[in-house]
Protein backbone atom coordinates (compact mmCIF):
# COMPACT_ATOMS: atom_id res chain seq x y z
CA UNK A 1 0.00 0.00 0.00
CA UNK A 2 0.98 3.60 -0.99
CA UNK A 3 1.31 5.69 1.83
CA UNK A 4 -1.20 9.20 1.34
CA UNK A 5 1.40 12.09 0.99
CA UNK A 6 0.79 14.29 3.76
CA UNK A 7 1.78 17.89 4.05
CA UNK A 8 2.15 19.82 7.35
CA UNK A 9 1.34 23.68 6.74
CA UNK A 10 1.18 26.21 9.71
CA UNK A 11 -2.66 27.16 10.80
CA UNK A 12 -2.26 30.81 9.47
CA UNK A 13 -1.52 29.35 5.87
CA UNK A 14 -4.04 26.06 6.17
CA UNK A 15 -6.55 28.01 3.62
CA UNK A 16 -3.99 29.22 1.39
CA UNK A 17 -2.74 25.54 1.49
CA UNK A 18 -5.38 23.77 0.58
CA UNK A 19 -6.50 26.40 -2.28
CA UNK A 20 -3.11 25.95 -3.83
CA UNK A 21 -3.56 21.78 -3.49
CA UNK A 22 -6.93 22.52 -5.05
CA UNK A 23 -5.27 24.59 -8.13
CA UNK A 24 -2.81 21.58 -8.56
CA UNK A 25 -5.59 19.42 -9.03
CA UNK A 26 -6.93 17.98 -5.75
CA UNK A 27 -10.42 19.62 -6.68
CA UNK A 28 -12.36 16.90 -4.38
CA UNK A 29 -12.48 17.25 -1.10
CA UNK A 30 -13.04 14.06 0.79
CA UNK A 31 -13.05 14.93 4.62
CA UNK A 32 -11.88 17.02 6.96
CA UNK A 33 -11.55 15.64 10.73
CA UNK A 34 -9.35 16.29 13.62
CA UNK A 35 -7.19 14.41 15.65
CA UNK A 36 -6.95 14.87 19.42
CA UNK A 37 -2.52 15.40 20.13
CA UNK A 38 -3.44 17.49 23.18
CA UNK A 39 -0.94 15.04 25.30
CA UNK A 40 1.86 15.74 22.35
CA UNK A 41 5.07 16.46 24.28
CA UNK A 42 6.23 19.58 21.81
CA UNK A 43 3.09 22.19 20.38
CA UNK A 44 0.19 20.42 22.05
CA UNK A 45 -3.39 20.57 20.41
CA UNK A 46 -4.64 19.31 17.98
CA UNK A 47 -4.19 17.84 14.53
CA UNK A 48 -6.82 19.24 11.46
CA UNK A 49 -6.36 17.02 9.32
CA UNK A 50 -8.20 17.18 5.63
CA UNK A 51 -8.02 14.52 2.65
CA UNK A 52 -8.24 15.40 -1.24
CA UNK A 53 -8.16 13.80 -4.41
CA UNK A 54 -7.43 14.62 -7.84
CA UNK A 55 -10.32 13.72 -9.53
CA UNK A 56 -8.95 13.88 -13.06
CA UNK A 57 -6.62 11.16 -12.63
CA UNK A 58 -7.59 7.38 -12.05
CA UNK A 59 -8.20 6.55 -15.97
CA UNK A 60 -5.39 4.34 -16.19
CA UNK A 61 -6.21 0.31 -15.94
CA UNK A 62 -5.25 0.27 -12.03
CA UNK A 63 -7.79 3.03 -11.64
CA UNK A 64 -6.70 4.81 -8.56
CA UNK A 65 -6.77 8.49 -8.11
CA UNK A 66 -4.13 10.79 -6.91
CA UNK A 67 -4.49 11.92 -3.31
CA UNK A 68 -3.06 14.11 -0.75
CA UNK A 69 -3.25 15.15 3.09
CA UNK A 70 -3.17 18.40 4.33
CA UNK A 71 -2.32 18.94 8.27
CA UNK A 72 -1.87 21.92 10.71
CA UNK A 73 -1.93 21.60 14.52
CA UNK A 74 -4.27 23.95 16.32
CA UNK A 75 -3.49 24.60 19.62
CA UNK A 76 -6.34 24.34 22.14
CA UNK A 77 -8.32 27.48 22.38
CA UNK A 78 -7.05 28.90 19.11
CA UNK A 79 -9.96 28.82 15.94
CA UNK A 80 -8.91 27.77 12.63
CA UNK A 81 -9.89 29.30 9.09
CA UNK A 82 -13.03 27.48 7.26
CA UNK A 83 -12.86 25.66 4.41
CA UNK A 84 -16.37 26.25 2.93
CA UNK A 85 -15.31 29.12 1.15
CA UNK A 86 -13.27 26.59 -0.99
CA UNK A 87 -15.66 23.27 -0.76
CA UNK A 88 -19.14 24.23 0.34
CA UNK A 89 -19.16 20.62 1.12
CA UNK A 90 -16.80 21.27 3.91
CA UNK A 91 -19.49 22.37 5.84
CA UNK A 92 -20.77 19.47 7.36
CA UNK A 93 -17.36 17.96 8.37
CA UNK A 94 -16.55 21.09 9.91
CA UNK A 95 -19.73 21.10 11.65
CA UNK A 96 -18.59 17.77 13.30
CA UNK A 97 -15.04 18.87 13.94
CA UNK A 98 -16.75 21.63 15.47
CA UNK A 99 -19.06 19.25 17.99
CA UNK A 100 -16.64 16.67 17.94
CA UNK A 101 -13.63 18.62 19.21
CA UNK A 102 -14.83 22.03 20.29
CA UNK A 103 -13.09 23.67 17.42
CA UNK A 104 -13.89 27.00 15.59
CA UNK A 105 -13.99 27.82 12.07
CA UNK A 106 -13.71 31.59 11.70
CA UNK A 107 -15.50 32.47 8.07
CA UNK A 108 -17.64 29.55 8.19
CA UNK A 109 -20.50 29.87 5.77
CA UNK A 110 -22.91 27.07 4.77
CA UNK A 111 -25.49 30.11 3.26
CA UNK A 112 -28.21 29.36 6.09
CA UNK A 113 -26.15 32.12 8.25
CA UNK A 114 -26.79 29.77 11.25
CA UNK A 115 -23.08 29.42 11.94
CA UNK A 116 -21.26 26.33 13.57
CA UNK A 117 -24.05 24.15 15.06
CA UNK A 118 -24.51 20.37 15.72
CA UNK A 119 -24.43 18.10 13.36
CA UNK A 120 -24.80 14.75 14.64
CA UNK A 121 -25.22 15.09 18.19
CA UNK A 122 -28.34 14.85 20.29
CA UNK A 123 -30.25 18.08 20.91
CA UNK A 124 -28.49 19.22 24.50
CA UNK A 125 -25.85 17.38 24.66
CA UNK A 126 -23.20 18.55 26.53
CA UNK A 127 -19.41 18.54 25.55
CA UNK A 128 -16.94 17.59 23.12
CA UNK A 129 -16.90 13.34 22.83
CA UNK A 130 -14.15 13.19 20.77
CA UNK A 131 -11.39 14.91 23.07
CA UNK A 132 -9.23 12.70 25.54
CA UNK A 133 -10.59 14.91 28.31
CA UNK A 134 -13.85 14.34 27.85
CA UNK A 135 -15.43 11.62 30.47
CA UNK A 136 -17.57 8.89 29.53
CA UNK A 137 -20.78 9.24 31.56
CA UNK A 138 -21.05 5.73 31.83
CA UNK A 139 -17.68 5.18 33.46
CA UNK A 140 -18.35 7.90 36.02
CA UNK A 141 -21.20 6.63 36.93
CA UNK A 142 -21.02 2.89 37.15
CA UNK A 143 -17.69 0.61 36.75
CA UNK A 144 -17.55 -1.19 33.33
CA UNK A 145 -19.36 -4.27 33.92
CA UNK A 146 -17.12 -6.00 30.84
CA UNK A 147 -14.26 -8.53 30.88
CA UNK A 148 -11.06 -8.48 28.78
CA UNK A 149 -10.85 -12.11 28.35
CA UNK A 150 -13.66 -14.93 28.67
CA UNK A 151 -14.14 -16.40 31.48
CA UNK A 152 -13.05 -13.22 33.90
CA UNK A 153 -15.37 -11.94 35.78
CA UNK A 154 -15.73 -7.98 36.86
CA UNK A 155 -16.51 -8.91 40.38
CA UNK A 156 -12.31 -9.86 40.65
CA UNK A 157 -13.27 -13.28 40.91
CA UNK A 158 -10.23 -15.99 39.97
CA UNK A 159 -8.28 -15.01 37.11
CA UNK A 160 -9.24 -11.46 37.42
CA UNK A 161 -6.66 -9.10 36.72
CA UNK A 162 -6.60 -8.13 40.53
CA UNK A 163 -4.91 -11.17 40.79
CA UNK A 164 -2.61 -11.66 37.87
CA UNK A 165 -1.14 -8.20 37.33
CA UNK A 166 2.15 -7.60 38.49
CA UNK A 167 2.14 -5.28 41.33
CA UNK A 168 5.30 -3.13 39.66
CA UNK A 169 2.96 -2.11 36.89
CA UNK A 170 2.19 1.12 35.92
CA UNK A 171 -1.64 1.49 35.39
CA UNK A 172 -2.70 3.92 32.53
CA UNK A 173 -5.71 4.69 32.43
CA UNK A 174 -7.22 5.01 28.58
CA UNK A 175 -8.51 8.44 27.82
CA UNK A 176 -12.56 8.97 28.79
CA UNK A 177 -11.82 6.64 32.01
CA UNK A 178 -12.43 8.71 35.02
CA UNK A 179 -9.58 9.12 37.47
CA UNK A 180 -9.47 8.65 41.51
CA UNK A 181 -10.81 12.31 41.79
CA UNK A 182 -14.38 11.57 40.54
CA UNK A 183 -14.62 9.63 43.36
CA UNK A 184 -14.92 5.33 44.23
CA UNK A 185 -17.17 3.82 41.63
CA UNK B 1 -56.92 18.58 11.72
CA UNK B 2 -56.98 16.83 15.01
CA UNK B 3 -58.17 13.18 14.90
CA UNK B 4 -58.74 11.62 18.26
CA UNK B 5 -59.23 7.43 18.10
CA UNK B 6 -58.91 5.36 21.29
CA UNK B 7 -56.07 2.67 21.20
CA UNK B 8 -57.52 -0.22 20.23
CA UNK B 9 -57.28 -3.25 22.56
CA UNK B 10 -58.71 -6.25 24.24
CA UNK B 11 -62.04 -5.10 25.11
CA UNK B 12 -63.10 -5.90 28.79
CA UNK B 13 -64.80 -8.61 27.22
CA UNK B 14 -62.05 -10.68 27.90
CA UNK B 15 -62.15 -9.89 31.97
CA UNK B 16 -65.53 -12.26 31.66
CA UNK B 17 -64.25 -14.57 29.23
CA UNK B 18 -64.51 -17.96 30.27
CA UNK B 19 -61.36 -20.20 30.57
CA UNK B 20 -61.52 -22.17 27.00
CA UNK B 21 -62.17 -18.93 24.94
CA UNK B 22 -59.58 -17.56 26.85
CA UNK B 23 -57.12 -20.31 25.55
CA UNK B 24 -57.86 -19.65 21.91
CA UNK B 25 -57.58 -16.09 22.35
CA UNK B 26 -54.12 -16.75 23.67
CA UNK B 27 -53.96 -19.14 20.73
CA UNK B 28 -54.91 -16.64 18.10
CA UNK B 29 -52.79 -14.41 19.39
CA UNK B 30 -49.60 -16.21 20.00
CA UNK B 31 -49.68 -17.60 16.13
CA UNK B 32 -50.14 -14.44 14.69
CA UNK B 33 -47.46 -11.89 15.63
CA UNK B 34 -47.33 -9.44 13.20
CA UNK B 35 -43.60 -8.31 13.65
CA UNK B 36 -42.18 -5.04 13.61
CA UNK B 37 -38.28 -4.96 12.82
CA UNK B 38 -36.43 -2.61 14.70
CA UNK B 39 -33.16 -3.22 12.81
CA UNK B 40 -30.23 -0.48 13.92
CA UNK B 41 -27.25 -2.06 13.43
CA UNK B 42 -25.22 -5.33 12.50
CA UNK B 43 -28.07 -7.44 14.23
CA UNK B 44 -30.58 -6.69 11.74
CA UNK B 45 -28.76 -8.83 9.59
CA UNK B 46 -29.37 -11.98 11.33
CA UNK B 47 -32.86 -11.09 11.84
CA UNK B 48 -33.64 -10.53 8.28
CA UNK B 49 -31.56 -13.95 8.66
CA UNK B 50 -34.08 -15.28 10.60
CA UNK B 51 -36.89 -14.03 8.59
CA UNK B 52 -35.74 -16.27 5.27
CA UNK B 53 -36.10 -19.11 3.70
CA UNK B 54 -33.67 -21.66 6.16
CA UNK B 55 -34.77 -20.24 9.67
CA UNK B 56 -38.34 -18.84 8.27
CA UNK B 57 -39.84 -18.05 11.42
CA UNK B 58 -42.86 -17.22 9.35
CA UNK B 59 -44.13 -21.56 10.87
CA UNK B 60 -43.80 -20.17 14.31
CA UNK B 61 -46.50 -18.06 13.57
CA UNK B 62 -44.40 -14.82 13.20
CA UNK B 63 -45.62 -12.75 10.40
CA UNK B 64 -42.73 -10.49 8.45
CA UNK B 65 -43.68 -7.62 7.89
CA UNK B 66 -46.02 -5.21 9.51
CA UNK B 67 -46.43 -2.24 6.97
CA UNK B 68 -46.10 0.04 10.48
CA UNK B 69 -46.38 -0.33 13.56
CA UNK B 70 -50.04 0.55 14.02
CA UNK B 71 -50.21 -2.82 12.53
CA UNK B 72 -47.84 -4.94 14.66
CA UNK B 73 -47.79 -6.87 17.34
CA UNK B 74 -44.08 -7.59 18.57
CA UNK B 75 -41.56 -5.27 17.96
CA UNK B 76 -37.99 -6.74 17.87
CA UNK B 77 -35.24 -4.01 18.60
CA UNK B 78 -31.92 -5.23 17.09
CA UNK B 79 -28.78 -3.23 16.73
CA UNK B 80 -27.05 -0.65 18.98
CA UNK B 81 -29.35 1.85 20.27
CA UNK B 82 -28.16 5.65 20.30
CA UNK B 83 -29.63 8.29 22.27
CA UNK B 84 -30.43 10.45 19.22
CA UNK B 85 -32.81 7.16 18.03
CA UNK B 86 -34.75 6.67 21.56
CA UNK B 87 -37.29 9.08 20.94
CA UNK B 88 -38.33 7.37 17.46
CA UNK B 89 -38.03 3.83 19.20
CA UNK B 90 -40.28 5.48 21.99
CA UNK B 91 -42.87 7.10 19.66
CA UNK B 92 -43.15 3.65 17.52
CA UNK B 93 -43.74 1.50 20.16
CA UNK B 94 -46.47 4.41 21.57
CA UNK B 95 -47.71 3.40 18.25
CA UNK B 96 -48.52 -0.06 18.56
CA UNK B 97 -51.88 -1.08 19.74
CA UNK B 98 -52.09 -3.13 22.92
CA UNK B 99 -51.05 -6.03 23.38
CA UNK B 100 -47.61 -5.71 22.42
CA UNK B 101 -44.56 -7.33 22.55
CA UNK B 102 -40.88 -6.46 22.48
CA UNK B 103 -38.03 -8.52 21.95
CA UNK B 104 -34.57 -6.71 22.57
CA UNK B 105 -32.03 -9.10 20.28
CA UNK B 106 -28.35 -8.87 21.09
CA UNK B 107 -25.94 -7.31 23.58
CA UNK B 108 -26.24 -3.76 22.19
CA UNK B 109 -30.33 -3.37 22.87
CA UNK B 110 -29.84 -5.55 25.74
CA UNK B 111 -27.30 -3.55 27.49
CA UNK B 112 -25.38 -1.35 24.93
CA UNK B 113 -23.47 -4.11 24.34
CA UNK B 114 -19.36 -3.51 23.13
CA UNK B 115 -20.35 0.01 23.20
CA UNK B 116 -21.49 0.74 26.70
CA UNK B 117 -18.81 3.17 26.96
CA UNK B 118 -20.07 4.97 24.34
CA UNK B 119 -20.92 9.08 25.00
CA UNK B 120 -24.11 8.24 22.72
CA UNK B 121 -25.18 4.79 23.54
CA UNK B 122 -28.33 4.07 25.22
CA UNK B 123 -27.90 1.44 28.27
CA UNK B 124 -30.08 -1.12 26.99
CA UNK B 125 -33.71 -0.43 25.37
CA UNK B 126 -35.77 -1.55 28.32
CA UNK B 127 -34.37 2.07 29.29
CA UNK B 128 -37.18 2.98 27.08
CA UNK B 129 -40.01 0.52 26.23
CA UNK B 130 -40.66 -2.48 28.69
CA UNK B 131 -39.08 -5.57 27.57
CA UNK B 132 -40.44 -9.23 27.34
CA UNK B 133 -37.87 -11.30 25.83
CA UNK B 134 -33.92 -10.59 26.15
CA UNK B 135 -31.77 -12.91 23.59
CA UNK B 136 -28.34 -12.47 24.52
CA UNK B 137 -25.26 -12.45 21.49
CA UNK B 138 -23.47 -10.73 19.64
CA UNK B 139 -25.13 -11.00 17.59
CA UNK B 140 -27.19 -14.18 18.22
CA UNK B 141 -27.27 -16.38 15.78
CA UNK B 142 -31.27 -16.99 14.00
CA UNK B 143 -31.76 -19.50 15.98
CA UNK B 144 -31.14 -18.06 18.84
CA UNK B 145 -34.26 -15.42 18.15
CA UNK B 146 -36.28 -18.62 16.94
CA UNK B 147 -35.92 -19.61 21.08
CA UNK B 148 -36.82 -16.15 21.99
CA UNK B 149 -39.97 -16.17 20.14
CA UNK B 150 -40.96 -19.31 21.64
CA UNK B 151 -40.13 -18.48 24.77
CA UNK B 152 -42.75 -15.32 24.07
CA UNK B 153 -45.11 -17.23 23.07
CA UNK B 154 -45.21 -19.41 25.78
CA UNK B 155 -45.51 -15.97 27.91
CA UNK B 156 -48.41 -15.16 25.95
CA UNK B 157 -50.23 -18.18 26.23
CA UNK B 158 -49.84 -17.90 30.22
CA UNK B 159 -51.48 -14.85 30.12
CA UNK B 160 -54.82 -13.59 31.07
CA UNK B 161 -55.28 -10.54 28.86
CA UNK B 162 -57.58 -8.20 31.29
CA UNK B 163 -57.77 -4.57 30.95
CA UNK B 164 -56.13 -4.47 34.63
CA UNK B 165 -53.47 -6.62 33.71
CA UNK B 166 -52.58 -4.33 30.50
CA UNK B 167 -52.34 -1.34 32.46
CA UNK B 168 -49.94 -2.95 34.86
CA UNK B 169 -48.13 -3.98 32.23
CA UNK B 170 -47.67 -0.80 29.81
CA UNK B 171 -48.77 2.11 32.13
CA UNK B 172 -47.53 0.39 35.59
CA UNK B 173 -43.87 -0.13 34.10
CA UNK B 174 -43.35 2.92 32.41
CA UNK B 175 -39.68 4.14 32.98
CA UNK B 176 -40.67 7.42 30.19
CA UNK B 177 -43.32 8.87 28.95
CA UNK B 178 -42.54 9.62 25.17
CA UNK B 179 -42.79 13.38 25.98
CA UNK B 180 -39.90 12.81 27.82
CA UNK B 181 -37.21 11.17 24.93
CA UNK B 182 -39.68 12.77 22.43
CA UNK B 183 -37.64 16.07 20.39
CA UNK B 184 -39.34 17.93 17.98
CA UNK B 185 -38.62 17.20 14.91
CA UNK B 186 -35.72 18.86 13.39
CA UNK B 187 -37.13 22.03 11.48
CA UNK B 188 -35.21 22.87 8.13
CA UNK B 189 -32.77 26.04 8.15
CA UNK B 190 -34.07 29.45 7.33
CA UNK B 191 -32.72 29.73 4.26
CA UNK B 192 -30.42 33.04 3.49
CA UNK B 193 -29.75 31.59 -0.37
CA UNK B 194 -32.63 31.24 -2.99
CA UNK B 195 -34.08 27.49 -2.45
CA UNK B 196 -36.12 25.68 -4.76
CA UNK B 197 -39.36 25.51 -3.18
CA UNK B 198 -41.42 22.38 -2.53
CA UNK B 199 -44.39 21.48 -2.65
CA UNK B 200 -46.44 21.56 1.00
CA UNK B 201 -47.23 18.36 2.43
CA UNK B 202 -49.62 18.75 5.09
CA UNK B 203 -49.52 15.62 7.53
CA UNK B 204 -52.48 14.57 10.29
CA UNK B 205 -51.61 14.86 13.48
CA UNK B 206 -51.89 12.23 15.71
CA UNK B 207 -52.36 12.45 19.57
CA UNK B 208 -50.58 10.25 21.96
CA UNK B 209 -53.35 8.73 24.37
CA UNK B 210 -50.95 8.18 27.65
CA UNK B 211 -49.12 11.36 27.67
CA UNK B 212 -51.72 13.77 25.61
CA UNK B 213 -48.78 14.98 23.58
CA UNK B 214 -48.87 15.68 20.23
CA UNK B 215 -47.02 13.32 17.80
CA UNK B 216 -46.12 14.96 14.70
S1 LIG C 1 -24.89 -6.87 19.65
FE1 LIG C 1 -23.07 -7.07 18.36
S2 LIG C 1 -23.85 -7.77 16.37
FE2 LIG C 1 -25.58 -6.91 17.53
S3 LIG C 1 -25.74 -4.77 16.92
FE3 LIG C 1 -24.47 -4.86 18.74
S4 LIG C 1 -22.36 -4.99 17.97
FE4 LIG C 1 -23.74 -5.52 16.28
Amino acid sequence: MIETPCRDVPLQEWTAALAAARSEGFDFFDWLTAVDETDAPESPGFDLVCHLMNSSTGQSSHGALARVLVRTRVPNGQSAASATGLWSGAAWHERETHEMFGIDFEGFDDGTGLGLRPLLLPNGFDGTPLRKSFVLAARASKAWPGAKEPGESSEGGEGSPAHTEKPGRRKIAPPGVPDSTWGPR
Amino acid sequence: MRVELPMPRVGPGNDDAPRPIKVVLNWGRRYSLWVFNFGLACCAIEFIAASMARHDFIRLGVIPFAPGPRQADLMVVSGTVTDKMAPAIRRLYDQMPEPKYVISFGACSNSGGPYWDSYCVTKGVDQLIPVDVYVPGCPPRPEALLQGIIRLQEKIASETLSTKAIRAKYAGSRRAAAGEVTRPLVARPHPTRPQVTRPQVTRPHVTDRDTGGELS
